[in-house]
């Protein structure tokens, strides 16, 4: 057994952070700014675990420990280095609501420390067991996280609903594993793998069954067609300073879980996964895209385009392999994207509300050109115009897919892309061209706000200029 | 090397973003302070990297970043060599100077912070441009530097003229870079590689055909011109100075606008091989030359004044470059971004002591209220005006004696640029002396007071820069010349005469000179003239160039433009788009009904997915 404690470094740190937070809280009532400081000092340390991590074992340097428990290796240390400083941009941004419900803000800044540990576990499973659990660790804090606000207008049905629904897909994924260890005699992802590379499966129902619920599960928590019915409603319903990191660490979790449990134990089944992953993307794309272009809300659209935007990261998975980095490439910069407009949407609408009419952002670009401009850079960069890094992320995934012999699906995302510019380009000329209300108020943006949507802005600018850096790290964040 | 090279650049980017991000909780003077420290570093880095050179004994070097486009074989690499390190401190120099003035005259301005991430973000930019090693990256820099002086134009922006003329600046510059991106491509179909070295020694060897070579070199000239205010781009500059007058010292007279004169002198060695594209280059610097200058005289905004001004010595370092004299031109680049600086800061200066007065037939008198300002501006009035020993003498003098030197037709463009400096000599006395001489004409309330020494210590500075400036490359002693010659060692360069004809040429420049300044002291030396003939409108107007683009190209691109909304579009395109979005978005409302919100018909689609995934694996392998 490999137990190295450095392993479970961001893990450690993360929970460190939430027990001091919690107990000082206790003990003393400290104000929100020792939270904050509680809140930084977790996500600070674990981004640096994780980066040690990385440098350790990126590439071909991964390692198991704890009995097969966690791998560390490029692609859990790249998630880490991802999913912590996403969330704690997702924490900035919503301070507004931290501030606001009082004394339950700890909590807040505890579950969302938790939520990011839970999320980086999701992509350092190498056990399906472990997997669960981590999974329903990120899960459970999500839950309570979407109705935080109790009696914000929808907040508490959008928490029912999203727990209802993800414990079915819960339920279906253990179901799942139960059917995967029936068919190889294990749980853990590299003993399934060697199981299966080296026996012939005459009638491999079981396992293939197995494949089938896992991918409901992971499907639902990527909001992937047809399992992204509950998102518009909870997107739209938990409060502003939620829904950006809830967004954003989902879908870094879910397609980090997707992926290792793809390509790792299924691997030599690619064959019969990848033209599923296939229809599920060209779903998820088409049904997405027609969605979005008929709402009103903005979080609601944001919601249907965060389908489509997994639909698109399927794309580069049905290259099995050789399309993990391409997927990084695509969840990583999208990660950035959604979490800034998130974070101007709760400027906009409120961080305590959930509902965000697209009528608010009239006339935003005369109130706040720099939030106008900063959303609008968003909008282009999800379109994938040129010059952003949501215009390389679909450069990405397409030639993965091209590589991949799946010419049909790249044809249907590029139609679904230019059909994506219609939403996308429609808040700008809500936020350009039409005249303001005349009671629009002056947004005001406080400075975990403003620093947020800074970084997200960055980040989206310099990728979309200068791409190779990330690329080449992205070739290294590989599972074991 | 590297680290420090790349802090040169690094240190105003980090105070820019450090300012853009957190500029109003610094707040005042903090935030200059922040900004007036990071190019002042930049400045000392400068200094110390640049003394191998001054010594003379220092090789090019570059630092490389990273790959940047593989696919066009470009690099984000930066070099050093003496060209670049002049322009670096030229830009580094003066931008302290500037940028601690600033701090005086943005005093209590609601947005000092903003100004100032906006003013490290210019110098970064300008960095960038002066530092790049292959055209992509000067291109970068290039367009950055157009963005941020558009924000510094249109600084104000609640006031509609400044926001307007920042949009005007914007525009004329894209009319410019569209000849500068396609010299680009032409410059890569050619050589297949944008780096400077790949680039140059290729031309050397001769794989530049000479109509290649003048194509390219003239689509650059284009960029340069609207990047220097050139004619015909020249008339984005004149209304950029509803910006601060700290900007249009720093941006319009000592360091963007000369963009472009640094672009023909870095590319020397495609000009050199397209000689009736030099020419052309020659040609333009000379007819904007003057014909800046004549409509500077009319003038009665003391911003103006200077704004035509620029425009004119613009035209004076074109024609330099043009006559392959770079380091002519250079040298006057330089000397003109002291004195030019210090006559902004200065008139920044009146205005300022004035409480925004900027017309000049308001003011007068005020040598004795403002004795800083005035001994200041004095000494820059006497620079570009030609007096020797003061800086613009000499640089202008080598400019007209290469040209002279040249021959034939060239003596024409001489002559051209002699009356310029008669005319120039002109225009500056008499906005000396409408300005500081004479009896105050100032309206009821203004109290003209001395700014405050914040403002007045960079004037100084400046001051004794164009007292000295010029020194550094004299005939008897051509310090700069050599300090320039490796960069221009593969490029065959002009010389000035020598001997006798020296002598002649300096002294009937400055004879042009001292004419100039007499007749301008003897129409304004007891009154103000009125000046309200035709002639005088014409000139103050700008000959009404502005209108006829506005009815020309505004007018006929709005025609254009109209018929392209309204017919085309609306009939062709919008035809075919918005079919396909009115399709998608009634198959929107159609699909709407299907997200009822009920928990149990959600839960159902997630089963029947699961089914249908369960349908597909079983049905690839039997239970």
């Amino acid at each position: 057994m490999n137990l190295d404690f450095l392993a479970i470094a961001p893990t450690v740190i993360i929970v460190t952070a939430v027990v001091l937070l919690l107990m000082v809280d206790v003990t003393f009532q400290m104000t929100h700014r020792w939270w904050g400081i509680a809140a930084a000092l977790g996500f600070v340390g674990a981004t640096t675990a994780s980066v040690w991590q990385w440098i350790e074992h990126r590439g071909d340097d991964g390692e198991l420990f704890f009995s097969d428990m966690l791998a560390v290796d490029g692609f859990s240390s790249f998630a880490g280095m991802l999913v912590f400083p996403i969330a704690g941009l997702g924490l900035m941004a919503g301070w507004q609501l931290v501030r606001g419900v009082g004394r339950r803000g700890a909590e807040f800044v505890a579950l969302s420390l938790i939520a990011a540990s839970g999320a980086h576990l999701m992509a350092a499973s190498a056990n399906l067991i472990m997997l669960f659990i981590a999974l329903e660790v990120f899960s459970i804090s999500l839950y309570v996280l979407a109705g935080f606000t109790r009696k914000g207008e929808g907040a508490d049905e959008a928490a029912l609903k999203y727990f209802l629904l993800g414990s079915l897909a819960s339920a279906v994924f253990l179901y799942g594993i139960a059917l995967i260890f029936a068919a190889t005699g294990t749980t853990s992802m590299y003993g399934a793998k060697a199981f299966l590379d080296s026996t012939l499966i005459l009638r491999p129902g079981i396992l293939l069954a197995g494949i089938a619920l896992l991918l409901v599960g992971l499907g639902f928590k990527v909001s992937a067609a047809p399992f992204h019915v509950w998102a518009p409603d909870v997107y739209q319903g938990s409060p502003g300073g939620v829904t950006g990191f809830l967004a954003a660490g989902a879908k870094i979790a879910g397609f980090a879980a997707m992926a290792r449990v793809l390509v790792v134990p299924l691997g030599s089944y690619i064959d019969d996964w990848a033209p599923a992953i296939a229809v599920m993307a060209a779903s998820s794309v088409i049904i997405g895209t027609l969605f979005a272009i008929a709402q009103t809300d903005l979080k609601r659209m944001l919601a249907y385009s965060s389908v489509a935007h997994a639909g698109f990261i399927m794309t580069a998975l049905v290259a099995g392999p050789a399309g993990i980095g391409d997927m990084w490439f695509y969840v990583s910069t999208y990660a950035f994207q959604v979490v800034g407009a998130f974070a101007i949407a709760a400027v906009v609408s409120g961080a305590l509300t959930g509902r965000s009419p697209l009528s608010d952002y009239a006339g935003l670009s005369g109130r706040s050109p720099l939030l106008a401009a900063a959303m609008g850079l968003f909008m282009l960069s999800m379109a994938g115009i040129p010059l952003t890094s949501g215009f390389i992320g679909k450069a990405a995934v397409f030639r993965a897919a091209i590589d991949a012999d799946y010419l049909w699906l790249v044809i249907l995302g590029l139609v679904a892309a230019v059909g994506g510019l219609f939403f996308y380009l429609r808040l700008i000329v809500v936020m350009y061209m039409q005249p303001e209300a005349e009671d629009a108020a002056h947004p005001q943006v406080r400075l975990g706000t403003r620093f947020a949507v800074g970084v997200a802005a960055v980040v989206t600018i310099v990728v979309g200029f200068v791409p190779w850096p990330l690329l080449d790290w992205v070739k290294d964040a590989i599972p074991l | 090397m590297d680290l420090s090279l790349s802090l040169i650049i690094f240190l105003p980017m980090g105070g820019m973003l450090l300012l853009f991000g957190f500029g109003k909780r610094i707040g005042e003077p903090g935030a200059g302070i922040v900004a007036t420290l990071a190019v002042v570093g930049s400045f000392l880095i400068a200094v110390v990297l640049a003394f191998d050179f001054i010594n003379g004994d220092g090789p090019a070097e570059t630092v490389r970043w990273f790959e940047w486009l593989p696919a066009f074989g470009v690099e984000a690499e930066l070099r050093w060599d003496q060209l670049s390190a002049l322009m670096t401190l030229v830009v580094t120099g003066v931008g302290s100077l500037i940028h601690l003035y600033s701090i005086g005259y943005m005093r209590g301005d609601p947005g000092f912070g903003r100004f100032f991430s906006y003013l490290n973000l210019f110098i970064t930019s300008m960095l960038i441009l002066v530092l790049a090693n292959n055209f992509a990256l000067l291109f970068v820099g290039w367009e950055l530097v157009g963005l941020s002086s558009y924000l510094l134009i249109s600084f104000w922006f609640e006031r509609p003229i400044a926001a307007a003329a920042g949009k005007k600046a914007f525009i004329v510059n894209r009319v410019g870079d569209v000849g500068f991106i396609l010299a680009l491509m032409l410059i890569f179909s050619v050589f297949g590689s944008l780096g400077f070295d790949t680039v140059f020694e290729g031309a050397h060897r001769g794989e530049l055909t000479v109509t290649m070579a003048t194509a390219i070199a003239l689509l650059l000239l284009v960029g340069a011109a609207g990047k220097s205010a050139q004619l015909p781009l020249y008339v984005w500059l004149p209304d950029a100075m509803e910006g601060p007058t700290p900007v249009s010292a720093l941006i319009h007279a000592a360091t963007m606008v000369t963009a472009g004169v640094y672009m023909v002198a870095r590319t020397g060695a495609i000009f050199e091989l397209a000689p009736i594209a030099a020419a052309t280059v020659a040609v333009v610097g000379g007819a904007t030359a003057l014909f800046a200058a004549t409509i500077a005289i009319a003038q009665r905004d003391i911003k103006r004044v200077l704004a035509y001004s620029t425009i004119s010595q613009l035209g004076y370092m074109f024609m330099g470059v043009g006559a392959a004299a770079y380091t002519a031109g250079v040298f006057h680049l330089m000397t003109h971004a002291f004195f030019k600086a210090l006559l902004f800061l200065g008139a920044g200066s009146v205005i300022h002591g004035m409480s925004g007065e900027q017309d000049m037939h308001k003011m007068g008198g005020l040598a004795r209220k403002m004795p800083v300002t005035f001994a200041t501006m004095a000494i820059a009035w006497l620079a570009i005006s030609g007096i020797p020993p003061f800086a613009g003498f000499w640089s202008k003098d080598e400019i007209l004696g290469v040209v002279f030197e040249r021959g034939g037709l060239w003596q024409v463009l001489w002559g051209v640029g002699l009356v310029t400096a008669l005319l120039t000599a002109f225009y500056m006395t008499r906005m000396m002396w409408l300005t500081f001489f004479g009896e105050p004409r100032w309206d009821d309330g203004v109290e003209p007071h001395e700014s405050p020494r914040l403002m007045t210590v960079p004037l100084v500075v400046l001051a004794g820069l164009s007292v000295v400036g010029g020194l550094v490359n004299t005939p008897f002693k051509a310090t700069l010349e050599h300090f320039l010659d490796p960069v221009f060692e593969a490029v065959h360069l002009a010389h000035a005469p020598d001997g006798s004809l020296a002598w002649i040429l300096a002294a009937v420049s400055v004879a042009a000179g001292i004419i100039g300044i007499g007749a301008a002291i003897l129409r304004y030396r007891s009154r103000v003239p009125v000046e309200d003939g035709l002639g005088w409108r014409l000139l103050g107007n700008g000959y009404y160039i502005d209108d006829v683009y506005a009815g020309v190209f505004a007018g006929g691109g709005k025609l254009g433009a109209d018929w392209l909304a309204f017919r085309f579009d609306v009939r062709g395109i919008d035809g075919a788009v918005e079919g396909i979005g009115s399709l998608t978005r009634k198959a929107g409302g159609w699909l709407r009904p299907l997200q009822t919100g009920f928990v149990r018909s959600y839960g159902l689609a997630i089963i029947a997915g699961a089914v249908g995934l369960l349908a597909w694996f079983l049905s690839r392998g039997g239970i």
